[in-house]
C-alpha cells in the first residue's frame, strides 16, 4: 500500500493486528458514508426513473419522463431563475464586503481581534433566528422603515416605488433582494475569515518593494493584493457559488415551502422540498435533486476554467 | 467608521433583546427603553407557545449533544486510523470520505427520506433517530482530526508500543490527550453547527413536540398564527442564540481558526 514502510523483522503479527485495528476503527463511519452518501447517490438515480409512492414504493417505470417534465415545469423555471439571480448578486456582493472587512482587519491596528470577532458575529447565529430577526427589522412598522423615515430618506424610496411602510419580505418585488442583503450581511464574516487566511500568506517584502517604488495604499491594493489573492478569490467564489445555488433556509423561513410571495422566494432546493413534501412526488423530487447536482457540478467546472489552475488547487 | 460598522453588527441582536421585553404595540415603536418594561413575552414563550420553548431548547440540546459526541468518538477513531495505522485500502477509503463532501445534502434528501421512512424513522421518537443518524459523522470531523494526528510526532506512540501498549491503549492514553486542541475545535464547531442546523431537522422533525428551536421558531410564524406577535418571537430568537453566543465569547479562537482551516462550511 502507498505509504506503508517495509515491515521490520519480527513485526509480522503486529502488522496483522494493525490491519484489523485499522478496519475496526473506520468500519462504522465507512458504513455511514457508504449507505447514507455514496449509496443514496445511486438510489436517487433509481428513484428518479419511477413514479414512486412515498409509502409503498415504485408504482410505474417512467424512464426519463420526470426529467422531461422538469424542462416544462413553470415553477421549476422560476426556481432556477430566482436561484441564479440570487447567486449572481449575492456572491460578488458578499465577496466584496468580505474582502473589505479582511483588509481592514488585517491592518496592524489596536483591537484587531475584537473587530474580527465583531464582523464574524452575525455568522454564528442560526439561520432561523437571524432570518426571523431580519423579518422583524424589515416588517412594515419595523426598525428599518422607522429609521429611514426618521432620517428623511422616504422620498428616495418613494422614487423607486416603495412606500413608507413597505413590507420588504412580503412584497414580491423586494423579497429576494431582502434575503440577499440578509445573507450578504451574515456570510461576509465567513468570507472575511477565508480572505484573511489568504492575505496572511502574502509576504511583506512585496509591499515594501512597492512602497520603495512609490506606490500608495490604493495602488498597492489593486496592483498587488488583489491579483495575489487569486487562489483566495477562487476558493471563496467556489464556496459561495456552491452555497448560493443551494440557498434554502432563509427562503423557507420567510416564504414557507411555497416560496411566497408569488414564487418570489422559490429556489431550487425549496422546490425540491416542495415536490417531496407538498406535491408528495418522490420520483419527480429525485429528478429535481439530480438536476441540482448537475447544475452545481457544472458551475464548479466553469469556475475552474475561468480561474485556471491556481497554486494549491 | 470601522467602529461604527462593528457596532452596527450588534444593533439587530440588541434590538431583538429590547423587543423581547416590550409589549406588542410598543414593539413597533422606535424606542430603546421598553415602556412598559414587561416579562410577558418571555412568560408567553415559555408557558403559552405550543410547544413551549423549554421543550424546543431541550430537543436542540439533546440532538446537538448526541451528534457532537458521535462525531468526536467516530471521528477521532477513524481519524487516528487514517493518520497512523497501515492497512490495505486505506487511501481508497479516505478518498471515499472526501468524496462525500462533493455530494450535496439536497441530492440525498429523497433517498435518505425514503430509506428512513421504510425503517419507521419518520414517526414518533424515530424522528430524533433519523436526524441523529444523518448527522452522526461528518467527513469534516474525520478530516480535521486526521490532519491533527498527522502532526503528532511518531516517537511518542512508538515509546508506548515498546512498553507493550496495544493500538487502543496507545490511542486512548497517548494520542487522544495530545489531540485536545483538535477535539475542542470539533466539539465547538459541531455543537454550533448542529444546534443551528435547519435542513435535516426541518425534513424529519415533523411533530412539534420533537422539534428543535430553529424549526419551532419557523413554524410559530408560518403555521402557528404567531406571524407578527413579535415580542415572544424575539424572546425565542434570544433563547436560540444565547448558548452559541456564550460559546463564541469563550471560544472565539476555535470558531475563527476552525472555519478558516476547514473552509467546508459555506
Amino acid at each position: 500500500m502507498a505509504g506503508a514502510a517495509a515491515p521490520k523483522p519480527g513485526a509480522r503479527i503486529g502488522a496483522r493486528q494493525e490491519t484489523l485495528a485499522g478496519y475496526a476503527l473506520v468500519a462504522v463511519p465507512m458504513l455511514f458514508f457508504l449507505v447514507l452518501n455514496i449509496g443514496t447517490f445511486f438510489y436517487a438515480a433509481y428513484i428518479s426513473v419511477w413514479k414512486w409512492n412515498i409509502r409503498t414504493g415504485p408504482v410505474e417505470f417512467v424512464g426519463l419522463r420526470n426529467f422531461e417534465r422538469i424542462l416544462t415545469d413553470p415553477v421549476f423555471q422560476s426556481a432556477v431563475k430566482n436561484t441564479i439571480y440570487y447567486t449572481v448578486i449575492w456572491v460578488p456582493l458578499t465577496m466584496a464586503v468580505g474582502l473589505f472587512l479582511a483588509v481592514v482587519v488585517n491592518q496592524k491596528i489596536r483591537g484587531q481581534t475584537a473587530f474580527r470577532a465583531a464582523f464574524y458575529f452575525p455568522a454564528i447565529a442560526s439561520s432561523a433566528a437571524i432570518t426571523m430577526l431580519w423579518i422583524f427589522l424589515v416588517s412594515p412598522y419595523g426598525l428599518f422603515n422607522e429609521v429611514r423615515g426618521a432620517l428623511g430618506l422616504n422620498p428616495l424610496f418613494q422614487f423607486f416605488g416603495y412606500g413608507p411602510n413597505e413590507n420588504w419580505i412580503g412584497d414580491y418585488r423586494a423579497a429576494m433582494n431582502t434575503v440577499i442583503v440578509l445573507n450578504a450581511w451574515t456570510t461576509s464574516g465567513t468570507f472575511m475569515l477565508f480572505y484573511l487566511a489568504s492575505l496572511q500568506a502574502i509576504s511583506h517584502e512585496v509591499y515594501e518593494a512597492a512602497a520603495i517604488d512609490g506606490a500608495d495604499a490604493w495602488q498597492a491594493f489593486w496592483r498587488i493584493t488583489f491579483p495575489l489573492l487569486r487562489p483566495g478569490h477562487f476558493f471563496v467564489a467556489t464556496v459561495g457559488v456552491i452555497g448560493g445555488l443551494q440557498v434554502f433556509d432563509q427562503a423557507f423561513i420567510a416564504g414557507s415551502p411555497n416560496g411566497d410571495p408569488a414564487n418570489a422566494l422559490m429556489t431550487i432546493v425549496l422546490y425540491l422540498y416542495n415536490t417531496l413534501f407538498i406535491q408528495i412526488n418522490p420520483g419527480y423530487a429525485a429528478a429535481v435533486g439530480i438536476v441540482l447536482f448537475v447544475i452545481i457540478f457544472t458551475a464548479t467546472l466553469i469556475q475552474r476554467q475561468l480561474f485556471g489552475r491556481t497554486p494549491g488547487w | 467608521m470601522m467602529i461604527g460598522y462593528a457596532l452596527l453588527m450588534f444593533v439587530p441582536f440588541t434590538w431583538t433583546v429590547i423587543t423581547s421585553f416590550k409589549t406588542l404595540p410598543d414593539a413597533t415603536r422606535l424606542t430603546v427603553i421598553p415602556s412598559p418594561f414587561t416579562l410577558a413575552a418571555w412568560e408567553y414563550a415559555i408557558g403559552r407557545l405550543e410547544p413551549s420553548v423549554v421543550v424546543l431548547f431541550g430537543n436542540s440540546f439533546f440532538i446537538a449533544t448526541v451528534v457532537t459526541l458521535s462525531n468526536l468518538v467516530l471521528g477521532s477513531l477513524a481519524g487516528y486510523a487514517f493518520a497512523r495505522l497501515r492497512f490495505p485500502g486505506r487511501e481508497a477509503l479516505f478518498l471515499i470520505v472526501l468524496a462525500t463532501l462533493m455530494i450535496p445534502d439536497q441530492l440525498r434528501l429523497v433517498p435518505v427520506y425514503i430509506l428512513f421512512s421504510g425503517l419507521g424513522l419518520t414517526i414518533g421518537t424515530g424522528q430524533y433517530v433519523a436526524v441523529i443518524l444523518v448527522m452522526a459523522i461528518s467527513a469534516t470531523s474525520i478530516f480535521l482530526l486526521r490532519q491533527y494526528f498527522l502532526t503528532i510526532p511518531r516517537e511518542l506512540e512508538e515509546a508506548a508500543r515498546i512498553d507493550g501498549a496495544g493500538f487502543f491503549t496507545t490511542f486512548w492514553r497517548v494520542m487522544l490527550p495530545l489531540a485536545t486542541p483538535a477535539l475542542a475545535a470539533v466539539t465547538i464547531l459541531q455543537f454550533q453547527g448542529t444546534w443551528n442546523s435547519f435542513f435535516w431537522p426541518v425534513v424529519f422533525l415533523i411533530d412539534p413536540p420533537h422539534q428543535t428551536l430553529p424549526i419551532g421558531l419557523t413554524f410559530f410564524r408560518l403555521t402557528g398564527g404567531q406571524g407578527t406577535n413579535w415580542p415572544p418571537l424575539m424572546a425565542t430568537v434570544v433563547i436560540a442564540t444565547i448558548p452559541i453566543l456564550v460559546l463564541y465569547i469563550f471560544f472565539q479562537r476555535y470558531f475563527v481558526e476552525g472555519i478558516a482551516a476547514s473552509g467546508v462550511k459555506g
